[in-house]
């Protein structure tokens, strides 16, 4: 949920943003408004900030939903399945993915939107692994939603993404329990070094959920359980995401072998589905019923 | 939004900063540039746009993307330190002084003025990496006066060069995975070492393809994970595998005839010397089953094209060089250098070194004799012997005792092996000046250390990547942190300080390499010399015109070229050609210039044409070469001119059984990151890893505290039981184990190099650094 106040520190970080927008020291420093610097930044190609900025009043629609407990904005129900295919035979288990999530979306010490398995799923003679990287698989049926106490956590009805609603969060960690795939984690206020040591790094707020929130004094999400978006905040405001753009997720932009697929299934040219219905994949734990929005190729 | 490419992993990757209010807030893949995608021409075009680069994007590895975690580290040094403890020995507290700028530089010149005065400049040792601004510190040291200019290679990979620089007279050929249909490596962990970012996409697609991927190693690597099949072998014996294949392959007639009648020389003498060399032989040495020996050959024979590459595994012991001849010998023999799918000669255009004229008041002092005994290394390498220079300080050895060392981003410390005597040596010196971002083991030691910059933070031209001419541009995306100077402006500043004048009399660090005018601002005068290089070299544009390509990046036009050995020398290189011999006799090396005056290798006249062919001493590809016969190495034996197979020398015995072996992974490089908290959150530590028979043996259980001894030091590790590791071999990953650094790498993991001695390889001057045998035993 976005409340005033949060939206008050979008404006002012675009306005910082714009103070500094001279990229060139050499260039006269300018104050431009966010509108400009949006098109100033869609112009040197920084699409995905330029993006970010813009989804901030997306995002605040879909808190707004949030607070109406209906979940969705009336218009957008199953508008997209965001999703992925990760084809194992291409992940070296490098962890790029890992640390580009961190990167992304600024995360603390012990919380990973996503993770890189590495035992095998099948006893091997000789311990050989199997890499496998492991995002939040976004359910159809996610049981982590079902027991949230006060409904802080959601799949959103317009593409499916399941989110958490970081100001109704009370930390009670059902959902971590709940989860089958331990995709959850929880936010326990560490710091790396270069944020609590007050470095110029420290004062970046995470982009998360196009929130913009700034890290520190027991503020949500501290305290809060956190979980992979699908790097939601680089959506446009009709919801979409654009690769040539670079608004992608973070883990499959940097992917080193280029295992990690990932697009909209309710989109028959997409990559994704045409993968789906052109190559073998299986779901973790299908006997669960959590119908998983992650395939993996094997 | 501003193009660079990643230093700080020491791989060229190209990479986009996003930069806010001046802060570094996202790094992203720079699209535009072949490292991040592809070493083909062809793939690398397949789909590329101007606007969005290539058809898939580019990637970044872990470490890249963790450069923003490297870059705003509390830890790294702000202000210039001066030691005020006289007390070097190993562990002791510097006490640091905090010094101004002015007063750092002008205390190091003094030093260097002192000794330059005295005619003993040749006692200042230079040393640094070995891709970041270099020529600019070589320029130092000639105008300076010292012969004393050495970098990294020599403790990576300068075995392997050496190899394959005897058998097809280019130092790094590049593998062409991706259009291969065999793949053997021996010793290499491409996919998880990623020395290129281009590697786990090539890799993976080529397997995709139908390629058969196979990896010879004591240690399954994240590679031979990915492999279709994992060869575990006794550390060092690649040579004796490499020998049995290839004696398979001649014995049935398996081998590229037409390739190797028109291309080689000394075949019947390679196989008379491969007639016992039988996979029977081989199993014994290296416990390879023969029968998984004669397939492996058959399979490499009869799977085209195939393409065998090595590295570091076997190439840092004692035995490298002549087992890496055995292993390169195998392109040979199935005959596809520079063919598609095969080992590349990479055409290395990119920014070309403006040299200036030697001053004379250097001359004197310049011809002294290296401190490192380089020319005693037959088969040695221009980045010089770290270990013989630590062992000369340490027993005050050499040809005479040096007095100052610069050392720009090397941790000597951890990186040499044989870390009490590195210690001992630098303590020697007078005056010892590291340059880095983080106060490393080695920062430990000195008397002045200035603080460093991240890539992020200053200009490079990286280039030489890929298999055709590319060049790409790191620039600065923020200011230094700190306001200090970059690495070059240092190196200026002090040309300055000491009024260093080329031949010409012309003030080099003063004047811009383009205008020819005084440049005050010392960043302006670098763009310039940036700027010379890239118009004197391939991509005859300006550091500006640079800039403004898609992604900062420059593409040579020509893209991959195949079977290059086999063209003509074009007449226009002909004209001013100069050759050794008759230009009309068979076999005549050709120069682009009398060899006496630095002349580069362009060809061989051939079948009585001026072609390209191969630069060895024949034109040719040597299965036996010749000219080895007349070197020697540091210790006085001749040179092997046959790819002989030796066991290495130090081997395992009843006090200490088992072979310690080290390799890198995707998550660290070298002993630079350890400090990094986004690095360290996928990688803390480098447990022992221990196979399960060995380890029940000496009753160690997994996550067990073990010691590890050798006769020259003890350490202690985690024991991680595993499959993946040979029998008769124990093994960590380097880089952990610091002692300094910083508050997160201290204490972490375990430091290898203090088990082994310091020693180099006798014939190419290769650090030593999996030459070890320990015991291990419970805490």
């Amino acid at each position: 949920m976005t409340s005033d106040g949060d939206h008050s520190l979008l404006e002012a970080r675009a306005s910082e943003t714009s103070a500094a927008l001279a990229l060139d020291d050499a260039a006269p420093r300018v104050e431009l408004s966010r509108r400009q610097l949006i098109d100033h930044l869609a112009k040197v190609g920084a699409g995905a900030l330029a993006t970010a900025l813009l989804a901030g009043g997306a995002i605040e629609a879909a808190a707004a939903a949030t607070r109406t407990g209906t979940g969705s904005a009336p218009s957008t129900k199953n508008k997209y399945r965001y999703g992925m295919v990760i084809d194992t035979r291409r992940c070296v288990g490098c962890r790029a993915c890992v640390v580009a999530c961190k990167a992304e979306n600024k995360t603390p010490p012990g919380v990973y939107y996503t993770v890189v398995l590495e035992e095998g799923l099948m006893e091997q003679p000789d311990d050989r692994p199997l890499f496998m990287t492991k995002p939040c698989f976004h359910c159809e049926h996610p049981p982590c939603t079902d027991v949230c106490p006060v409904s802080a956590t959601f799949k959103r009805e317009q593409d499916g993404i399941v989110v958490v609603d970081y100001d109704r969060c009370i930390g009670c960690r059902y959902c971590i329990v709940a989860c089958p795939y331990g995709a959850r984690y929880f936010d326990f206020g560490d710091d790396y070094p270069a944020v609590a040591e007050d470095t110029p790094w420290a004062g970046v707020p995470s982009p998360e959920l196009g929130q913009y929130r700034e890290r520190g004094n027991d503020k949500s999400p501290i305290g809060n359980v956190r979980k992979c978006t699908f790097c939601l905040h680089l959506q446009d405001e009709d919801g979409r995401y654009d690769k040539d753009a670079g608004r992608w997720p973070a883990c499959a932009k940097t992917c080193t072998g280029h295992a990690i697929h990932f697009g909209d299934f309710n989109d028959r040219g997409s990559e994704v589905s045409r993968l789906l219905r052109e190559r073998q994949v299986i779901r973790l734990k299908e006997d669960l019923g959590t119908e998983p929005n992650v395939y993996y190729m094997l | 939004m501003d193009p660079d490419v990643l230093q700080h992993v020491r791989r060229a990757v190209g990479v986009l900063a996003h930069v806010v209010d001046g802060v570094v807030e996202k790094i992203e893949p720079n699209h535009w540039n072949p490292n991040n995608y592809s070493n083909i021409s062809t793939d690398f075009f397949n789909g590329y746009t101007e606007e969005l680069g290539a058809l898939e994007g580019g990637v970044i590895c872990p470490k890249g993307n963790a450069a923003i975690s490297q870059l705003y580290d509390p830890d790294r040094i702000q202000k210039p330190l001066k030691r005020t403890n006289p007390d070097k020995s190993s562990g002791a507290d510097p006490q640091w002084e905090e010094i101004s700028w002015d007063q750092a530089l002008d205390e190091i010149a003094e030093k260097l003025q002192v000794l330059r005065d005295a005619k003993e400049a040749h006692k200042l040792l230079w040393i640094s990496e070995d891709h970041s601004f270099t020529h600019i510190q070589q320029d130092f040291c000639e105008l300076y006066g010292t012969p004393n200019y050495s970098n990294h290679s020599n403790i990576c990979d300068v075995a392997r060069k050496a190899s394959f620089k005897a058998v097809m007279g280019d130092e790094r050929p590049l593998a062409d995975f991706l259009q291969s249909k065999y793949i053997l490596l021996f010793g290499w962990n491409p996919t998880s070492a990623i020395k290129w970012v281009y590697l786990p996409r090539i890799i993976t697609r080529a397997v995709e393809a139908g390629a058969r991927l196979v990896v010879v190693d004591p240690y399954m690597s994240d590679t031979a994970a990915k492999a279709h099949e994992w060869v575990s072998i006794r550390p060092a014996t690649d040579g004796a595998l490499a020998l049995a294949m290839a004696h398979v392959i001649v014995r049935d007639e398996l081998y590229n005839k037409k390739f190797v009648d028109r291309w080689s020389v000394g075949f019947d003498e390679y196989a008379d010397y491969l007639a016992d060399k039988t996979p029977e032989w081989a199993e014994e040495i290296t416990s390879v089953p023969a029968v998984t020996i004669e397939r492996l050959a058959l399979e490499l024979a009869t799977n085209q094209p195939a393409l065998v590459d090595t590295w570091s595994g076997p190439g840092q012991h004692s035995n490298s060089v002549q087992g890496g001849r055995a292993i390169v010998l195998l392109n040979a023999l199935v005959g596809t250098f520079d063919q598609p799918g095969g080992m590349m000669i990479p055409t290395k255009k990119g920014n070309s070194h403006v040299h200036l004229s030697e001053p004379a008041d250097a001359e004197e002092t310049l011809s002294e004799p290296r401190f490192d005994e380089l020319d005693k290394y037959g088969l040695g390498h221009s980045s010089g012997v770290y270990a013989q220079t630590m062992i000369n300080l340490a027993e005050g050895k050499g040809p005479y005792q040096p007095k100052m060392m610069m050392c720009v981003f090397q941790n000597l410390v951890m990186s040499i092996p044989g870390r009490s005597t590195v210690e001992k040596a630098l303590a020697e010196l007078e005056t010892l000046v590291v340059i880095d971002t983080m106060l490393s083991e080695t920062a430990m030691l000195a008397d002045y250390v200035l603080p460093g910059t991240t890539y992020l933070e200053r200009y490079d031209l990286n280039t030489h990547w890929v298999t055709w001419p590319v060049l790409g541009l790191r620039q600065p995306v923020v200011k230094p942190l700190f306001g200090q100077p970059a690495e070059y402006e240092v190196v200026a500043a002090l040309g300055r300080r000491l009024g260093l004048k080329d031949g010409d009399g012309v003030e080099s660090f003063l004047v811009g390499a383009v205008s020819g005018e005084p440049v005050e601002d010392l960043t302006a005068w670098y763009e310039e010399m940036l700027s010379a290089e890239l118009l004197a070299g391939e991509p005859k544009i300006s550091l500006d015109e640079l800039k403004a390509l898609p992604g900062a990046v420059w593409i040579g036009e020509s893209g991959t070229a195949y079977e290059k050995y086999a063209g003509e020398v074009s007449a226009e290189k002909l004209a001013t050609a100069w050759y050794d011999g008759a230009p009309d006799e068979e076999g005549s090396a050709i120069y682009d210039k009398p060899k006496e005056e630095g002349g580069a290798r362009i060809g061989t006249v051939l079948y009585g044409k001026p072609l390209r062919g191969f630069y060895t001493s024949s034109g040719k590809v040597e299965f036996m070469s010749a000219g080895l016969a007349d070197k020697t190495g540091y210790d006085g034996t001749s040179i092997d001119p046959l790819p002989v197979y030796a066991p290495r020398n130090w081997q395992p015995d009843s006090d200490y059984p088992l072979y310690l072996i080290n390799w890198k992974e995707a998550n660290h490089t070298h002993t630079r990151t350890q400090n990094n908290a986004w690095l360290l959150e996928i990688k803390p530590d480098n447990p022992l890893v221990i196979h399960p028979d060995t380890a029940d043996r000496l009753g160690i259980e997994n996550n067990d505290e073990v010691v590890v001894e050798s006769p020259y030091g003890a350490v202690e590790a985690r024991a991680k039981v595993s499959k993946r590791m040979h029998p008769e071999v124990v093994g960590l990953q380097h880089g952990f184990g610091h002692t300094a650094l910083g508050e997160q790498a201290k204490g972490r993991g375990t430091a290898d190099g203090e088990l082994r001695p310091t020693i180099a390889d006798a014939l190419s001057g290769q650090s030593l650094h999996k030459e070890t045998c320990v015991k291990v035993r419970r805490k």
